[in-house]
């Protein structure tokens, strides 16, 4: 045993010393604050707008900017509960208007005032909020092939007939907050008795439930299905990166649902002032352009889009009102849901 | 010490597959080392990360939760510290076949620890590893090709 603890012992000391031999550098940049950021992997991976704000951040504000990245924004909401109050966490991005009021009921906000900006006439409603600033917003749609030859307005009910039975993925609403939005946009228009009958037809007629936006898209772009749920902006997205114009996205005739993004900044943040300037270069047309052309989704200030490829994006002639459901609307809807889904399988 | 060294597999030599997979898993865990400590892993909470991101399905028991939660997220650079040490003592432990048997018992104890923090797609390796790291400790795989049967036979002793 003592050459055990002899042999430990070295391996420590060597470790100690090499660790404070590297961090030597390391600890001058440290004399920086650090801005820590919440934000989904999507936002912060490297094809994400993330890196391309952090950048351009940390060229004037003397910080660092850590970016600590959850799945989802339940898992982000999950993280900031167990680790934002003890290790500090500075702003949140990436909560949709489903999520707002549990963040707000679990955990306490910084107020925010932007009342100045002159956000886009669409997401004004969005922009009301106390606590969080909207930065992005999308109109959900269902994509298709322009080869498929499908027509490119139908209606919700067009969707259950048998030409594309099997041929549609959905999200699951209970892991992803496109699904949620179906769930949501089907019984707002049809009301509650026939919106549920119709989402057991529904669950007859999709392909798939899928966890998530991009496992429902990989199947539509493995041609598995013909139809996916997603963004008005998904066809523009194959056009710019990919040089493929095939993709379209449906008008439907009943209005269509809008999902806004939020930015918010946690009341216990270290580097309150810090966050602020990063929402402020979120909000401005350089910061709105870089998330507009990462994302692929609209910008909420006016005129940003103008002489870019998003102009072209066809936002149909009826949206629904943006509305902030509560927690125990969304969690009555999630468990009918639920219920319909278990008498489906049996 | 080299003449032992080469001895040991005229006289253990039934044990030479399994020292050749121990320096394969000491290779590893010198890569797994060599990433992290070029990386930011002493220096960024990944390790507190690790710990709110996978800590609330674990299987863990609840003190071990608690304390993980309670102690380990605040004090991460100790932690972080204390792994990647464990992790460097594995590797070389077992590329030279130098106190294999405690540090295998060291290496069960750290992986069950990895085993509660890691996402479940990643478990079933970390199963694999576990069981490895308790045969290394049962056998003595330090014995052949190892640093471990020079001391074996001055000293002898369970600990060889």
């Amino acid at each position: 045993m003592k050459h055990f603890f002899i042999f430990i012992t070295a391996v420590f000391l060597f470790l100690f010393v090499a660790h404070i031999n590297k961090n030597q550098n390391f600890l001058a940049s440290e004399q920086k604050p650090t801005v820590r950021i919440f934000a989904y992997s999507s936002f912060t991976s490297k094809w994400g707008p993330g890196p391309q704000l952090k950048n351009l951040f940390e060229q004037t504000c003397e910080c660092v900017v850590e970016f600590i990245e959850g799945s989802d924004s339940g898992i982000l909401l999950q993280r900031l509960k167990v680790e934002g109050q003890k290790l500090g966490a500075d702003l949140v991005i990436g909560f949709d208007q489903f999520d707002l009021q549990k963040a707000t009921v679990e955990l306490s906000w910084r107020a925010l005032d932007f009342s100045k900006i002159d956000f886009d006439s669409q997401i004004l409603l969005a922009s009301k909020n106390e606590y969080f600033v909207p930065y992005d917003w999308g109109v959900l749609s269902f994509v298709t092939k322009k080869s498929k030859g499908f027509s490119t307005t139908l209606s919700l009910d067009d969707l259950l007939k048998s030409q594309f039975a099997s041929k549609i993925a959905l999200q699951d609403p209970r892991t992803s907050s496109v699904g949620l939005q179906f769930v949501m946009w089907v019984l707002k228009v049809k009301g509650e008795t026939e919106g549920y009958e119709y989402l057991k037809q529904m669950m007859k007629q999709a392909h798939s439930f899928s966890p998530s936006w991009s496992t429902a898209y990989g199947l539509f772009k493995s041609d598995q299905v013909d139809m996916v749920l997603s963004y008005a902006a998904s066809p523009l997205y194959h056009s710019i990166e990919e040089k493929n114009d095939d993709f379209v996205s449906l008008e439907m005739i009943e209005p269509q649902p809008v999902q806004v993004e939020f930015v918010g900044i946690p009341s216990f943040c270290k580097n309150c002032e810090k966050a602020e300037e990063f929402v402020n270069l979120m909000m401005s047309p350089e910061g709105q352009k870089i998330i507009m052309e990462k994302n692929y989704m609209l910008p909420v200030l006016k005129n940003v889009k103008i002489g870019t490829p998003f102009e072209t994006i066809k936002i149909p002639f009826r949206l629904l009102d943006i509305e902030f459901p509560s927690l125990t609307e969304v969690d009555g809807v999630l468990t009918r849901w639920s219920q319909i889904r278990r008498e489906i399988s049996l | 010490m080299l003449v032992a060294f080469f001895e040991s597999i005229k006289y253990s030599g039934h044990l030479v597959p399994i020292s050749f997979l121990r320096i394969f898993v000491g290779y590893y865990y010198l890569q797994e080392f060599i990433l992290k400590f070029s990386g930011d892993f002493l220096i960024r909470p990944r390790v507190a990360e690790m710990i709110s991101q996978n800590l609330v399905a674990s299987q863990a028991p609840e003190w071990v939760k608690w304390i993980l939660n309670t102690y380990m997220v605040v004090h991460w650079q100790g932690f972080a510290f204390t792994l990647l040490a464990i992790e460097l003592a594995i590797a070389i432990s077992y590329i030279l076949g130098y106190v294999v048997r405690p540090i295998g018992l060291l290496a069960v104890l750290s992986t069950i620890l990895l085993l509660y923090l890691s996402p479940s797609g990643s478990q079933d390796f970390l199963k694999i590893l576990l069981a490895t790291h308790f045969a290394f400790a049962w056998v003595g795989a330090g014995r052949c090709l190892g640093l471990d049967y020079y001391f074996f036979k001055r000293v002898r002793g369970i600990w060889w």
